[in-house]
Order: structure tokens, then C-alpha cells, then sequence
């Protein structure tokens, strides 16, 4: 009986004076019904009341305010400031930066962004980019930037060079361009590309000896010089891939041509590139059988190519046993074969890999044999259609490699 | 557990703990020493209290998402029973659940209908008033000639009569088991019959709204199945009345709902989605897919509980055929997680294996490797971790009320062009209702539907066998008879125990018969084809006038 009294007097707390004092007495004597249990209902009704006492609104968990509050700022609002993660340039290492993105338009933005790696790599970068033209079946872009790549690996022209050969170079690159990707239907992917590009090589920055100090014009081309190019690029492809972020499925079969016009008419070339992609999925995408196949040929035997604008293996997408820039020349072959299983089909791929690639002088050369190629493991988080993380071990000839990245091998 | 405490703010700990224990002594015994009170069993859960003052809560689904798989509210919980069930171990109607099937009988042509009320949105224009503002399905919010206001949902392209057929047929399902469900309606409409309403706002993703043009109904209309003659097959769901206050949590207590006295995952309905779950393929499982609404009922405003979205069921979800492992794992689980990584992916499951039959309208649904106990949603939601094994036999004995013929005809609600689809989706959820029978009926004592005449007769159902999944016990069974003191809750054996075959027991003819007596009785097989019937059914029964009624029944304490 002594809690309904008190209840009571709670609830009348308001009222003052021996009347209400009288009134509540009455009160204990004669408990409110609500408050008798001498009904199922009554006990029911007796929690409810209690509860009705102390309503509070919803008040979300600490984690929960804090998780929203991280996905509202940096994935649902689409304006502003954002967090950016990618490369400045192959070997620049681990590499983060901030970006500004504001849009104009139901689906357009621009955005300016700045990165820096561990290796003292620097990019800034401003853009336009508008991805769902005439009913999401053009794609335009816009992008000028300036890129400094401090210490640029160099180990000679071919395969048969040594660890023991390696320079480096300093590289800084100012471009302007635009970009139009065309799918007339959803498997048919045709690119278009022109740019400005003002390269200037320097001496490199790293521990190793600067590129001039074992290597000389004779044996490098475009060694010393800052050529500067109207670069044109057209690609057709047949991509039937859920994503090139990320795909167990299907394949793209894709050739590029690569028109690079020396303003100054000394360093012109052509190159062709051709790449196969192809996914298998086997009992029900339990495993996935991913093959690769890539070529790059300089078109002319008369063209001149300066060496850092040749094609090259040995990078944490080519041949990831190796240092970036491992290989360079004037063709290259790359094969890659990964055995892919899914440890947890929502985020998280395993996969054994395989790759082999070689770099020739003469296109005649570009076939199977002399491959290099290295072994590895890697673990690759990923969402439906990106891969923002991938981590790989590999091993070449020469030793064991670690690769950190922000998007697929292929 | 160090993740939950985080997890879980102090105030609404303090409130769930203090909602159990409450809840706990009206489900059990009494404040006052009674056992059982003059109106037990209730029928009705009463909502005594105003609760109009309750407030739309976000939940953020990413959040839930996460939370259940990794901090698994409910999972240190579990063996607790359910404390919403009555003295007879059942589920009393409330805001949450009405008693339909198994509980009385359900009509065909109450089946057909389901929570439907009327025909239909009016045909004519229908005038788009905002974008559809949940779900993955192609769609909008519109509004008839006759002011209805409707969500239209559309089918995927490649996957014609996939998403609106399947939640045709399962609102029809869990409208019968007993949830408050959507009205929805299948319907068919032309892209000119669509009008852009002058308040019809979209956010692009740039997050600017503006008014809806023209581009954004074909942009909508584009992802959509089209139908040969250029129409749209639509579901319509009609809008709920009263206020919306969004999903609920399948833990917890709306704090701000004061008849929300029993912590979610311990409320009997909602832990039977881990049966109801498995037998419809119910992945999607989520606050998200949920709704209360503040309607008012004599006067007072209550909240009323939706499973608002059934769709992802089957084999299918909104926007195509399910994967193969949904029902089968979470989106993460550790095991076999560690098991699938040192094993280059050779540790294989059932799914993996099982045999398909694929329609582009039904998805990935068999029936053959299904195991119901096996059965898993997207994520771990506290009730159905919570999920005892009474509180499976309860769920299971509404499955198996379904016939053959209810099936079949909820199934034709998808109104699926492809007769070998329909007849498929059908034969697996029959499959799967036996199977579902067969495993959980089988794991307590399965006495039901008890009733002592007058004249001392005790009879009974051996649900298992009603349900055709096994035989009685070869000994027959077993009874110890107890006059029963409803205040001290001691009890003095009457006679001698007798036995008896097929649920009929005579009690011993020394029977009290006085007005108001209480006698227990404990029911056991003997010599049963599974070892878990010995354990007594202990029934209750109160002398009323001339005859016995049943006040208590207890299956598992």
C-alpha cells in the first residue's frame, strides 16, 4: 500500500494546502483502480503506467550518433570536404590527401583535390565530372593538375638489367584534358581522350643515384629532355564485367590507341594497347578463375619514346613480385592467372596469383618465352561494384614484395 | 559483450531491465502470491496507456546493420521465456499480432484477401507525389482520383512479376500468421497515366531538391520490367493510417511508447520469425523493414507494429534473384569465415550445392537442403536469437495450419504468368512446411489443445501426429494428477497416475469438483519416439460452474 501512497503524492505534488493533503489521504485509502491488481490486466496496466512516468524520447547509442554522423558527412552529403585516398603516381607509396567537391547540376561536380605520399609525392588537381549524360549513357570529364613524383625507379632499358642498376629520376608533370566514355549499350565501352601533358625530368630525389649519373642520352632516349605533348587517346571495348571496381563475372576485351605529339616534334609516338579480361566464376562463385592479358607495342620503329614514357612491368598491378618501373622498353606482355576464394561473400576476397610479363625492343620479341614471373597472396576488401583495399604479397627473383592498393589487380 | 555494453545506452539498459523484470512477474506469478488471476488466460493484451505523444525515431540502417551482426543485441539473453505469452503459453492479440490461423479457422476467401479492405487504387491518372522513400524497388508515392495515397512498387527489369509477386503472396502468409501487413494490390498501369504533382520534389544526387520532372519518372520507369503492351505491372500498398513513426528495433522497448513494457526480443510473435523466417525466406530481416504508426483506439493513442516489408522473400529480393547463401549465412559470421580462408574456399556449405530450379519470377527457393534450424537472415536480430524452443513448437503449429489448398491459393495472389512457377513456389513452401514441422514439433512434448470435461475426461492432441511427421508414443501416456493452491502454489497428489493411448486420460475418480478449485495435471509419454516428451506438460485447470477450465499450460518452464 505505501507505494500507490507515494505514487499518489507524486502525482499530486502540484496541489498545495491541507484540502489537497485531505484529498490525497482519501487517495491512499482508496488506491485508483488502475493501480489495484486483481487482474492480469491490472498487473499489464500497473508496468504501463509506471512507464507512462518516465517517457523519454529516443536517445541513440554513442556508437550510433557517431556513425551517423561520420556517414552523413562523408558519404551522404554530397558537397564538400572529403577525405581522398589514391596514388599520385606508381611507387609514390602510401599516399592521402583532402579534396573539395561542390556539384552544379542534378549529377555534376567539380572538385579539387590534393594528395601526398610517404615518398614526398605531390598532386593537386582540379576537375569536372559528369557521369550520367544522355540518360547515363555518356560519361565527360574534365582535369588539370600538376604531379611531382620525386624518385621515379630507373633500372635501364630490357630485362637484362640488375637490382644493382637502379636510378632514379624526379618527374614532375602539368596536364589539362578532357575525357568522353560512350555505352551505347550497356556492354560496349568507347573512350575518348586528349590532353595536354608538360613533362619535366630532374634529378631524382631518392637514395639511389640520380638516372644521369650511370646513364646517358646515348643509351636512354629522351634522357635530359622535357617534352611536352598533345596526348590523344580513342578506346573500344567489350566490358561485361559487373564492375571494373570489382567483378566475379564476366570479362572485357578492350584496345586502345595512344597518340603522344610532341609539341616540339622531337618525341611523337604511337602505341597500341590491347587487354583481356576474363572472370570465371566456378560452383556458384565460390571460387573465381581471373585471367589477364596485356599488351602495349609502340606502333613505328622510328618513333622516339622517352624512357619514362615507355611501357613498363613491376608495380602492385603488373608484376607485383617487383619494383615498381622494374622493367622498361618499348613492348611488354603481361599474363596474370589469380585463384580467387571468398572467406566471407559479403567484403572479402582471398586470392593466389600468378604473373609473368617481359619487356622487349623489338615487337617480334613480344611472345612466352623469358617471362619474368613471381608468385603471391593477397586478401582484397570490396564492396558491390569497388575495391578500396587490396593487400599482396608477391615474390619475383628478386625477393618479396608488399603491395598496398585502392583498386583491383585487373 | 564489451561492445553491447558500449553499445547500449544506460537509460535504456535501466529501462529494458526494468520492462523485463515487470513483464517477467506478469507472465509468472503474481505480485500478491496468486498463481493465476480470475481473467487468466487473457485474450487481449491491454494498452492502457496514451502513447499519441511518441515521435518518429531514425534508425540508421547501416548502424543496425553492423550492430546485430557484430555486437549481437540478445545474444546473452537467450533461454529467457517469452514474456508476452499468456498462462496457457500463448500469444494474447495485441497491437503487434492478432491470433488467426491455428487459433481458429481461416477462410480461402480470407486468405485471398488478406489485409486487404477494398479494391484497389482508382484506375485514371495517378499523381506522383514524391519519389518512393525506402527500398531498393523502382517506384513512386502516389496519389489516386480518389485521394488514396499509395506506394507503387515496380518489378526489375529482366525479373518480370519477381518483387511484386512475391509480396502479393507472403503479405497474404504473414497477414494470416497473425502480423499487421500493408495493404497491397496488384495493378497495371501506363507510363501516360502518371502525373507529376506541383509538390513532387527529388533529390538528385547533387542533394539539391527540386521539382520532379519528367526525365526523373522515365529515369524510375527505365529500371522497371515493362510489360509486352508497354504497361507496368505495380504493386500498390496503400498508406497506413496514423502517424508515422518509423520502424521498430527487434530489441528493446520504444522509449517513448508507454504500453511498450516487454524488451522485443523477448515478445513470443516476434521471436516466431525465426520459423516464419525460415519458411518464406524472410532474409531481409531489419528495422528498416518494419513500421509503427500511432493510430487511436477508444480515445487513446496507441502504436501499432507493421512487418511492413515481406518482399525480399522466396528467392527473390527488389531488384532480382536472391544470392545463392542468403538463407543460409549471415552477412558475416567468423567460423566459417576462418574455415573458408585456410581452406582456399574448400570448406563448402549447403548452398553451394543445392539444386535450384530457377524461375526469373520465384529466384533461388528449394526445398530439398533446406534445414530450418539452420536458417539464417542478412543479420542476427536479438528475437530470433532469443528463440526458445517453445517458442519454435508455437510457431511451427501455425506453419503446419497452412494446407496444401491455403498454400496454393496464396500463391495464386502472385498471379504469376508461368504456371510451372507458381506451381514451383508452391510445392517448395509445402516442402518446407513439413520440414519445418517435422523438426521443431518433435522437440518438446507436443501436447495440445487439451480439455477436461466434467466428467474427468482429459483429451488432448499429439500435434506431431496430427501433423503427420510421427507416431504417437508406444506407452502411451502418462498423468499425475495434483490438487492445486492458486496462492501457495503447493500441490497434493489425487489418486493414483493413470494412463491412457491416443489423448484420452481418465482423471481418478477422487476429482474435486468444488467451484473455484484448481488441479494441475502432469502429462508425459511413455516410451516416446523422441526422449524429450518425458518431460511433462503441466496443465491447469480452474472448476468453473460444471465444468473445467484451462488456466495454465507449461511446456518448458
Amino acid at each position: 500500500m505505501v507505494r500507490p501512497v507515494l505514487v499518489c503524492l507524486r502525482a499530486h505534488r502540484a496541489l498545495a494546502g491541507t484540502c489537497h493533503l485531505v484529498a490525497v489521504a482519501l487517495l491512499a485509502l482508496w488506491p485508483p483502480p488502475a493501480l489495484a491488481q486483481d487482474s492480469r490486466a491490472d498487473v499489464i496496466a500497473k508496468t504501463q503506467a509506471e512507464k507512462a512516468g518516465r517517457l523519454v524520447p529516443y536517445d541513440p547509442p554513442r556508437a550510433e550518433r557517431v556513425v551517423t554522423a561520420i556517414k552523413e558527412y562523408f558519404i551522404d552529403r554530397p558537397g564538400g570536404f572529403y577525405p581522398a585516398i589514391g596514388s599520385v603516381y606508381s611507387g609514390g607509396g602510401f599516399t592521402l590527401g583532402v579534396g573539395f567537391r561542390r556539384f552544379s547540376g542534378d549529377n555534376t561536380w567539380f572538385d579539387v583535390k590534393g594528395l601526398y605520399s610517404i615518398r614526398s609525392y605531390k598532386l593537386v588537381e582540379v576537375g569536372m565530372t559528369a557521369p550520367t549524360l544522355a540518360r547515363g549513357r555518356l560519361a565527360a570529364g574534365l582535369r588539370a593538375g600538376w604531379r611531382d613524383a620525386t624518385q621515379v625507379n630507373f633500372y635501364g632499358l630490357g630485362m637484362a638489367t640488375s637490382t644493382r642498376d637502379r636510378t632514379n629520376f624526379r618527374l614532375k608533370q602539368a596536364y589539362a584534358g578532357g575525357t568522353l566514355t560512350a555505352r551505347p549499350v550497356p556492354w560496349v565501352v568507347l573512350d575518348g581522350a586528349v590532353a595536354y601533358e608538360d613533362y619535366t625530368a630532374t634529378t631524382g630525389t631518392g637514395r639511389a643515384p640520380s638516372i644521369e649519373e650511370r646513364f646517358t642520352a646515348a643509351t636512354v632516349p629522351g634522357l635530359g629532355a622535357s617534352p611536352r605533348f598533345v596526348h590523344t587517346a580513342v578506346t573500344a571495348g567489350l566490358d561485361w564485367r559487373t564492375s571494373p571496381g570489382y567483378s566475379r563475372t564476366g570479362g572485357y576485351y578492350g584496345v586502345g590507341l595512344h597518340d603522344y605529339a610532341d609539341v616540339d616534334d622531337t618525341y611523337s609516338f604511337r602505341r597500341l594497347e590491347a587487354d583481356l579480361v576474363q572472370h570465371i566464376p566456378l560452383l556458384r562463385e565460390t571460387w573465381v578463375v581471373s585471367l589477364r592479358g596485356r599488351v602495349e607495342t609502340t606502333l613505328d620503329a622510328g618513333d622516339r619514346v622517352p624512357y619514362f614514357l615507355l611501357p613498363s612491368l613491376g608495380s602492385g598491378s603488373t608484376l607485383r613480385g617487383y619494383a615498381s618501373w622494374r622493367y622498361r622498353d618499348r613492348h611488354a606482355i603481361l599474363t596474370s592467372a589469380e585463384w580467387r576464394w571468398m572467406p566471407n561473400r559479403i567484403g572479402m576476397d582471398m586470392a593466389l596469383f600468378v604473373d609473368a610479363g617481359k619487356v622487349t625492343s623489338r615487337r617480334a620479341d613480344l611472345d612466352l618465352d623469358g617471362l619474368r614471373t613471381n608468385v603471391g597472396i593477397g586478401v582484397r576488401f570490396h564492396g558491390p561494384s569497388f575495391t578500396p583495399l587490396r593487400i599482396e604479397v608477391a615474390r619475383g627473383r628478386e625477393g618479396w614484395h608488399l603491395v598496398f592498393a585502392g583498386s583491383p589487380a585487373f | 559483450m564489451r561492445v553491447s555494453r558500449f553499445l547500449h545506452c544506460r537509460v535504456c539498459g535501466r529501462l529494458a531491465l526494468a520492462a523485463v523484470l515487470a513483464a517477467a512477474a506478469t507472465a509468472a506469478a503474481s505480485g500478491d502470491g496468486r498463481k493465476f488471476y480470475d481473467d487468466d488466460p487473457i485474450a487481449r493484451e491491454p494498452e492502457t496507456q496514451d502513447a499519441s505523444r511518441a515521435e518518429p525515431w531514425e534508425i540508421d540502417l547501416f548502424f543496425d546493420l553492423a550492430y546485430n551482426l557484430f555486437a549481437r543485441p540478445g545474444a546473452d539473453e537467450q533461454g529467457v521465456r517469452a514474456q508476452n505469452v499468456n498462462t496457457i503459453d500463448e500469444v494474447p492479440d495485441s497491437s503487434w499480432f492478432t491470433n488467426r490461423i491455428y487459433a481458429r479457422p481461416v477462410s480461402i476467401e480470407e486468405l485471398v484477401r488478406g489485409p486487404n479492405t477494398m479494391d484497389g487504387p482508382a484506375r485514371g491518372p495517378w499523381t506522383i507525389i514524391r519519389p518512393k522513400p525506402a527500398g531498393t524497388a523502382p517506384g513512386f508515392v502516389v496519389r489516386d482520383v480518389k485521394g488514396e495515397v499509395w506506394f507503387v512498387s515496380l518489378d526489375a527489369r529482366g525479373y518480370p512479376e519477381a518483387a511484386t509477386g512475391a509480396v502479393m503472396v507472403a503479405t497474404r502468409l504473414f497477414w494470416a500468421l497473425g502480423y499487421n501487413q500493408v495493404e497491397s494490390y496488384l495493378t497495371t498501369f501506363r507510363p501516360e497515366d502518371l502525373v507529376i504533382g506541383e509538390s513532387a520534389r527529388v533529390t538528385p544526387p547533387s542533394g539539391r531538391r527540386r521539382p520532379m520532372r519528367r526525365s526523373d519518372v522515365d529515369a524510375v520507369l527505365a529500371q522497371a520490367a515493362r510489360l509486352p503492351d508497354g504497361s507496368y505491372r505495380a504493386l500498390a500498398g496503400r498508406a497506413v493510417p496514423g502517424k508515422i513513426l518509423n520502424g521498430f528495433k527487434f530489441h528493446g522497448t520504444r522509449p517513448d511508447d508507454p504500453n511498450d513494457v516487454v524488451p522485443h526480443q523477448h515478445r513470443r510473435e516476434l521471436r516466431a520469425l525465426k520459423v516464419f523466417g525460415a519458411w518464406t525466406n524472410l532474409v531481409d530481416m531489419k528495422a528498416g523493414n518494419t513500421l509503427d504508426t500511432v493510430v487511436t483506439e477508444n480515445g487513446r493513442g496507441i502504436v501499432r507494429h507493421y512487418l511492413q516489408d515481406v518482399g525480399s522473400t522466396f528467392g527473390v529480393a527488389a531488384l532480382g534473384p536472391h544470392d545463392w547463401d542468403e538463407g543460409y549465412e549471415h552477412f558475416y559470421e567468423s567460423g566459417p569465415l576462418v574455415k573458408r580462408l585456410f581452406s582456399l574456399g574448400f570448406y563448402l556449405r549447403p548452398w553451394q550445392t543445392a539444386d535450384y530450379r530457377e524461375y526469373p519470377a520465384i529466384g533461388r527457393f528449394e526445398g530439398e537442403v533446406f534445414d530450418p534450424e539452420t536458417w539464417k537472415a542478412h543479420a542476427p536480430v536479438a528475437a530470433v536469437l532469443c528463440a526458445r524452443d517453445d517458442d519454435t513448437f508455437w510457431a511451427a503449429l501455425r506453419v503446419k495450419a497452412f494446407t496444401d489448398e491455403m498454400i496454393r491459393v496464396a500463391v495464386k495472389a502472385g498471379e504469376y504468368s508461368d504456371p510451372a512457377a507458381e506451381r514451383h513456389l508452391a510445392d517448395v513452401l509445402i516442402k518446407r512446411r513439413d520440414r519445418i514441422a517435422s523438426v521443431y514439433l518433435r522437440k518438446l512434448n507436443p501436447l495440445v489443445r487439451p480439455a477436461l470435461d466434467a466428467g474427468g475426461v482429459l483429451t488432448f492432441e499429439n500435434a506431431v501426429v496430427t501433423a503427420g511427421v510421427g507416431s504417437e508414443p508406444a506407452g502411451g501416456y502418462r498423468a499425475a494428477w495434483f490438487s492445486f493452491d492458486n496462492w501457495t502454489g503447493a500441490t497434493t497428489a489425487i489418486g493414483e497416475p493413470t494412463s491412457g493411448r491416443e489423448g484420452r486420460l481418465q482423471a481418478p475418480a477422487s476429482l474435486p469438483a468444488a467451484a473455484g478449485t484448481f488441479i494441475k495435471v502432469e502429462v508425459r509419454a511413455v516410451d516416446p519416439p523422441v526422449p524429450a516428451w518425458k518431460a511433462p506438460v503441466s496443465l491447469y485447470f480452474r472448476r468453473t460452474g460444471a465444468a473445467w477450465r484451462l488456466v495454465g499450460l507449461e511446456r518448458t518452464p
